[in-house]
């Protein structure tokens, strides 16, 4: 064992550039899942807890228009009367806001910038006030000229400058800040700082004229996570009945849960994990095709040595075994390579581009499972081959 | 002396493009301990063939091959090679030596493959290169020795598990009159000091003329088997021809 393993070893040293070579092959298709597992695991780590951080009882509603049997069921905007419904009547809910945004441009005395413009109806919750104030209640009754600002949106407008007591337009109208909003951060979806926010009256009046109240998402947060289930149901039948949708009828409305919303977001990240994880095991089984070539040409480079050990002695078993460990060391230093780069690529990738990527564990022993099955499978063809020369024929032809 | 090698009808045929060649056609010989035989022929006479056969590296056809009164002929590969590492040593016309590889190790090579520690390869190595007067050469790789350098490597490495038969395929056929006789009379050693068996092909007559005995094969056939009563005796010429490249 130790002696075929030694003579493999010297083998491969002899011929250092067609090795080196070979060995990047493996090298790359090794590095390029682990890399890739790093990215699907880390990015699931984060949206996760992305979504964990929305609160876990949170409920989402949209509009939905669904196609039946072909024809299509127009859509039941939703709409803040919805919304007072269910306030009023699903106890497991226990609070609801309604939401509208659009994207548009907005401009100050210094600069103009797309932002994301939303109208709410409630006091800014979940978005703490940095300097100023929210919204009053009268301004929400009067559809008040008031808007509170982001981060982004704020540095893209006002540079350095205090946005508090001054102005901005969006469409033909001014509107005064009265606030800037705490920073919040980026999610994987969206900038959260990125937006400039008005009571939902004066959204609805002025920035995007909609007729009965109408809203886009209805956001609502049952009493507890156990509650969820509870909560969706009530909403569901609130909404059919206010909609008149008879049994049978499809909703018109979609709602989302925390946990559906996590199993949406999982399904979408495996899916690119698995694509991308598909593609790097193709390059993978590149490198072992090349490892199979390579051992081939030695082989066939070699065949008055076989036939010299052949004539002295070396069983079939030997000689399979020699050629054999000689892919199963190039595969292996492939791999162990391929890891080590994929470490250093993930470390620069995780500190330029701030991706949130952790090499996983299996991930590594997957892939030296792979590289090593690949030595085995892309070696054993051509150490077969060698160990089935015939010894007259192997030591003429040399 | 008591038999070693004994062929019974043996031939091999080959097929070469549909059609059957026979190599060897009918063939009976027996070798004896301690003998040094000479096979000569012409080319295409049948010579390596029956070398191949003799060194378990091809199977006849047809008849029996006893070595040491234990049928051989029809092993399977890896009971052939068992046999060639145990019992048969080659030297070949082109030497065939592992390149870039040492000559120590060259000499070990079979050794490796009986599973011996490296301790003991490497005193059985030492010992075969010492016997064909390379001591002073054991790390040098084959680039780096003479022809003649080279192939008492290979009788080295033939000798090195001490088997009783040596075939040689035309040993000296690469090499010049001076070590021509260089190793013949090593081989003449090996044969009257340990009673070891040597087959030797040659197409030389006067590499035959050291034979004890030379076996003439034409057509896949033997024609001719004759005892030499008085071989040349390859050290002598080798002392005069030293003298005389001396006078010169």
């Amino acid at each position: 064992m130790i002696t075929a393993l030694r003579l493999a070893l010297r083998a491969l040293l002899a011929a250092r550039t067609r090795t080196w070579l070979t060995v990047l092959g493996i090298l790359i298709g090794t590095s390029a899942v682990v890399v890739v597992v790093a990215l699907g695991s880390g990015a699931r780590e984060r949206i996760l807890a992305e979504i964990d951080n929305m609160g876990s009882a949170v409920i989402f509603v949209f509009p939905e228009s669904r196609s039946h049997s072909g024809a299509r069921v127009a859509s039941n905007a939703l709409t803040e009367d919805d919304r007072d419904a269910i306030r009023l009547s699903a106890p497991s809910v226990q609070a609801i806001t309604a939401w509208s945004s659009i994207r548009t441009r907005v401009h100050s005395a210094y600069d103009s910038y797309r932002t994301v413009v939303m109208g709410i109806d409630f006091d800014v919750r979940g978005f703490s006030i940095r300097s100023g104030r929210s919204f009053t209640p009268e301004e929400f009754r009067n559809k008040a000229k008031v808007a509170v600002i982001g981060q982004t949106t704020r540095l893209e407008l006002f540079g350095a400058h205090d946005p508090v007591g001054q102005t901005v337009r969006i469409g033909q109208h001014t509107y005064q800040i009265i606030g800037l909003l705490a920073e919040k951060g980026r999610s994987s979806f969206e900038d959260q700082d990125d937006r400039i926010m008005l009571p939902i009256e004066s959204y609805r009046a002025r920035v995007s004229v909609t007729s009965g109240r109408r809203v886009q998402i209805l956001v609502a947060s049952a009493r507890s996570p156990a509650h969820t289930a509870q909560a969706e149901a009530q909403i569901r039948a609130i909404l059919r009945e206010r909609h008149r949708l008879r049994p049978g009828d499809f909703d018109d409305f979609a709602i989302r849960t925390q946990e559906a919303f996590r199993k949406n977001q999982e399904e979408i990240l495996d899916l690119v994990t698995t694509l991308l994880l598909s593609v790097a095991l193709v390059a993978l089984f590149t490198g072992g095709v090349g490892v199979m070539n390579i051992m081939l040409i030695s082989v066939a480079e070699r065949t008055r040595e076989i036939g010299i050990r052949l004539s002295i002695g070396a069983r079939e078993g030997d000689i399979l075994l020699q050629f054999l460990f000689e892919a199963l060391l190039l595969t292996l230093t492939g791999g162990a390579l391929g890891i080590l780069l994929a470490v250093v690529v993930t470390i620069v990738m995780r500190s330029t581009l701030g991706w949130a990527m952790s090499i996983d564990m299996n991930a590594v022993i997957a892939a030296v499972a792979t590289s090593t099955g690949a030595g085995l499978l892309f070696g054993i063809l051509p150490a077969r081959r060698a160990a089935r020369l015939d010894p007259v024929d192997a030591l003429r032809k040399g | 002396m008591s038999r070693l090698a004994e062929l019974r009808g043996v031939g091999r045929d080959y097929l070469v493009g549909g059609s059957v060649v026979h190599a060897l056609r009918t063939l009976d010989l027996d070798i004896e301990q301690g003998e040094f035989l000479a096979v000569v022929g012409p080319s295409g006479s049948g010579k390596s063939t029956l070398m191949n056969i003799l060194g378990c590296l091809d199977r006849p056809t047809r008849g029996t091959y006893k070595l040491l009164d234990v049928e051989v002929g029809q092993r399977t590969g890896d009971e052939r090679a068992i046999i060639r590492n145990r019992l048969l040593g080659f030297i070949f016309q082109g030497f065939n030596l592992l390149p870039r590889t040492s000559a120590l190790e060259n000499t070990e090579l079979p050794l490796v493959y009986r599973g011996l520690s490296r301790k003991e390869r490497h005193e059985k190595a030492l010992r075969a290169l010492v016997r064909v007067g390379l001591a002073e050469r054991i790390h040098h790789t084959p680039a780096e020795l003479s022809g003649g350098q080279q192939q008492r490597v290979a009788i080295a490495r033939a000798l090195v598990t001490d088997p009783p038969l040596l075939l040689a395929d035309e040993p000296t056929g690469n090499l010049d009159t001076l070590t021509t006789y260089e190793v013949l009379a090593l081989l003449q050693e090996l044969v009257s000091e340990s009673g070891r068996t040597v087959v030797l092909v040659t197409h030389e007559p006067e590499v035959a003329a050291c034979a004890d005995r030379v076996v003439t094969v034409r057509d896949g056939r033997i024609v001719l088997d004759q005892k030499n009563a008085s071989p040349v005796r390859a050290s002598e010429v080798l002392k005069k021809l030293k003298e005389r490249a001396e006078e010169s």
